[in-house]
Parts: C-alpha cells; structure tokens; sequence
C-alpha cells in the first residue's frame, strides 16, 4: 500500500495507548471468535426436536401425504406469502383432489423466512396434521392471510379459532399452538430447504426436479399438465 | 491549512459511523437469522450451493467485525480496504444478478427485483448498487485519511514538507 497523503511516520511515544488498543483489539477478537464459532457449530438439525406424525428426516422434514405412493410432489411454502397464496388458489383443488385419490405423495415444507408469524403459521399446520386436518389448514390459513406481513394477526387466538373452523375439537390442539410445540421442527426444515438451494416461495419439485417457475406455477392448467407428464393420471 | 485538517479528521470519524455502522447492522441482523443469511448468498448464484450457505453463515460475523472496528479505530486503513472490497464484491454480485434477472432481497421472494409474472424492476437493483458504490467510496476516503477523532489507532505525526 503506498500513501498518496502526506508523508507519515508512527509516533515513538505511544505507551499507554498502546497497551488500551491492544486490550481492546485482543477482546474484540476474542469475544467474535467464540461467538461465531458457537452460532456456526450449532447448525445442525435438532433431532431432539418434536415433529409431527408422518414427518422423517428423510421427506426433508416434510408433512408427507401417501407415503409410498409415486411421483412424488414437493411443496416449499410460506404461509405469508403473498405468491403462494396465489399458486394456493390456482392449484390447491387439484393438489387435494390429487392427495385424497392417492395418486402421488405429496410432502409440504412450510417454511417461516418471513418472520414469527410465519413460524406461528407453520408450528399451527403441524399441530393440525396431528389431528389430521392439515389439508384444512393450509387452506384456511391462506384464506386468512394478511395483507402485510407480519401485521399482528397470526395470534394463539386466531390460530386456535381458525382451528375450530377447520374442524378441530381437540383440545391438544390449542395446547400445541400455544405452547409452540413444533417449532423447534420449523428450524429443520429450513435447514433442510437451505441444502437443497430453496431459494424462494413457493417452490415447486416434482420427482426432485423443480418445475419451471416462470410457466407452470400459476396456469393450472400448465400445471396439471406437468404432473401429468410425471404419471399422475 | 489547519482548518481542513480539522474537519478532515471528524469527516474520517463520520465517514467510520457509517460505513462501520452499516456494517455493524448488516452482520448483526443476519446474525439474527442464519437461514435467510444463507438463502441471501445463494440467491446471486454465484457459489455452490455447499459454499454459498457457509459464507451466509460466517459473512455476517467478518461484518460485524470490520463493523465494530472501524467504529472504534482500529486497523481503519487495513479495514477500509477489507471493507471496500466487500462493497466491490457485492456491487459486482448484485449487477450480475440484474443482468440475470435474478430476484434478491428475500424479503418475500418474487419481489426483490424480479416479480412473480417476470417483470424486472431495475430501481431496486440500482438502489442497492448506488447505496454500495457510496459505501466503497467511503473505504476510499478511509483508505487515504483514516486518521480521525475518536479513534483508537494513534495518529501519525505529520512531517511538515519543506516551505509548507
């Protein structure tokens, strides 16, 4: 590095301060370094987390549909954004109609990069597949979708009302939504998603191959096409 | 002459303030949260995706770093650089995402440049590009003047040319 500035020389004198800077550089060093080395070694997926039934390591940590059935259909999905509320309303008859005649597996990631109410949304789904009203869910909580993100209305309370209209009357619902269970299960899938470059909601695989976001997404009838050519009759 | 001086070394404390600052939030807001930090490296697709996701994990702690030093003066003129480079990089990152037409920014996706039906919007591309060109200019003006008020680096003392 050569200075274009005036010529310079390091003071002689510089006792004390030296030994202030020193201390102050060594500390700053010091506490970074074990921090960042505590925050990085800890990204492994919690296997002591709780999941949902029907859920494994193997799917992604995905909620699975028809578990042996093929092709297989991979959803990532976060219940506060706005374009999977749109690929929700275009496509979700289908996809159901598709899970309910058992013609492919299907596995939802709900994901929650958009923030806590989206962890709320997610860990909520989770306790709604326990009582095996997922399906419910996923459309209610799209239905219900604020317009901004974030905005305060993704609450216990709202959660559990919206609970019962999916026609939940267990009561080890409102225990999971309040108390969070899964969503310890939520930081899996991210991780998960994080490995297989999920870069944006909603994100689409069919048989591990992602669909072509630019075409197939919101055109339904682009869409059943696509899965037609993987074998969903 | 001296009263250049003067204000020349509270425009390098200044010019630290910010360029430190933005990277002080930069990095600790990632910090916050490591898997939209990751998702923010791979989205320029410029590493694998092994690679993008361990820099998403570690770029915000070398931030915050640069961050905290160069608010407190420290190794300015060495951290300048760092600094601008970083910005460099980043500039170069984002203009070759635009060309791509790439989306960034998750915020919510589909929206950081790129919308859902394809459309590009150059303004947030150029937003960003100009906020970071700013910032490498500022590691410029670092780099030849980091000697500045309340810092912890001791200052230089000045050799009078001859006749000055």
């Amino acid at each position: 590095m050569s200075s274009k500035g005036p010529k310079v020389s390091k003071s002689k004198n510089s006792g004390g301060d030296k030994g202030l800077r020193n201390l102050v550089v060594g500390m700053l060093i010091f506490v970074l370094v074990v921090s960042a080395a505590l925050v990085i070694t800890k990204k492994k997926s919690i296997t002591a987390a709780s999941t949902p039934s029907s859920v494994t390591s193997a799917d992604g940590w995905g909620i699975v549909f028809n578990k042996t059935a093929k092709p297989q259909i991979d959803i990532w999905e976060d219940f506060q954004c706005p374009v999977c509320q749109r690929f929700e309303a275009v496509n979700s008859d289908y996809i159901n109609g598709i899970i309910r005649a058992g013609k492919a597996k299907v596995v939802f990631h709900p994901m929650s990069f958009i923030g806590n109410e989206s962890l709320a949304a997610a860990n909520a789904a989770a306790c709604a597949n326990d009582q095996g009203k997922f399906l419910e869910m996923h459309t209610l909580l799209y239905q219900n979708q604020s317009a901004t993100e974030n905005s305060g209305k993704i609450t216990t309370d709202f959660l559990t009302q919206i609970g019962k209209v999916a026609g939940i009357t267990n009561t080890s619902y409102d225990e999971c939504v309040v108390k969070g269970k899964y969503v310890m299960w939520t930081k899996n899938i991210e991780g998960d998603a994080s490995g297989k470059n999920i870069n944006s909601t909603p994100t689409v695989f069919v048989n591990g191959k992602e669909l072509d976001r630019k075409t197939q997404y919101m055109d339904a009838a682009a869409f059943k096409k696509a899965l037609a050519d993987a074998g969903v009759k | 002459m001296n009263l250049i001086r003067k204000w020349s070394s509270w425009a390098t404390f200044l010019a630290r303030l910010i360029l430190g600052g933005t990277l002080l939030a930069a990095g600790y807001l990632k910090i916050g949260n490591s898997y939209n930090a990751q998702t923010s490296v791979r989205v320029y697709k410029l590493l694998p995706v092994g690679a993008a996701n361990f820099l998403g994990l570690t770029l915000p702690w070398v931030e915050v770093a640069l961050g905290l030093f160069l608010i407190v003066g420290i190794w300015v003129r060495k951290v300048a650089v760092g600094s601008g480079v970083l910005m460099a990089i980043f500039v170069f990152a984002i203009g070759q995402a635009w060309a791509r037409k790439l989306p960034i920014n998750c915020g919510c996706f589909g929206n950081g440049g790129v919308t859902a039906d394809g459309k590009v919007h150059a303004l947030t591309y150029l937003t960003e590009i100009m906020r970071d060109i700013g910032l490498v200019l500022i590691s410029y003006y670092l780099y030849r003047f980091p000697h500045g008020k309340l810092g912890l680096d001791k200052a230089p003392v000045i050799e009078k040319a001859q006749g000055e």
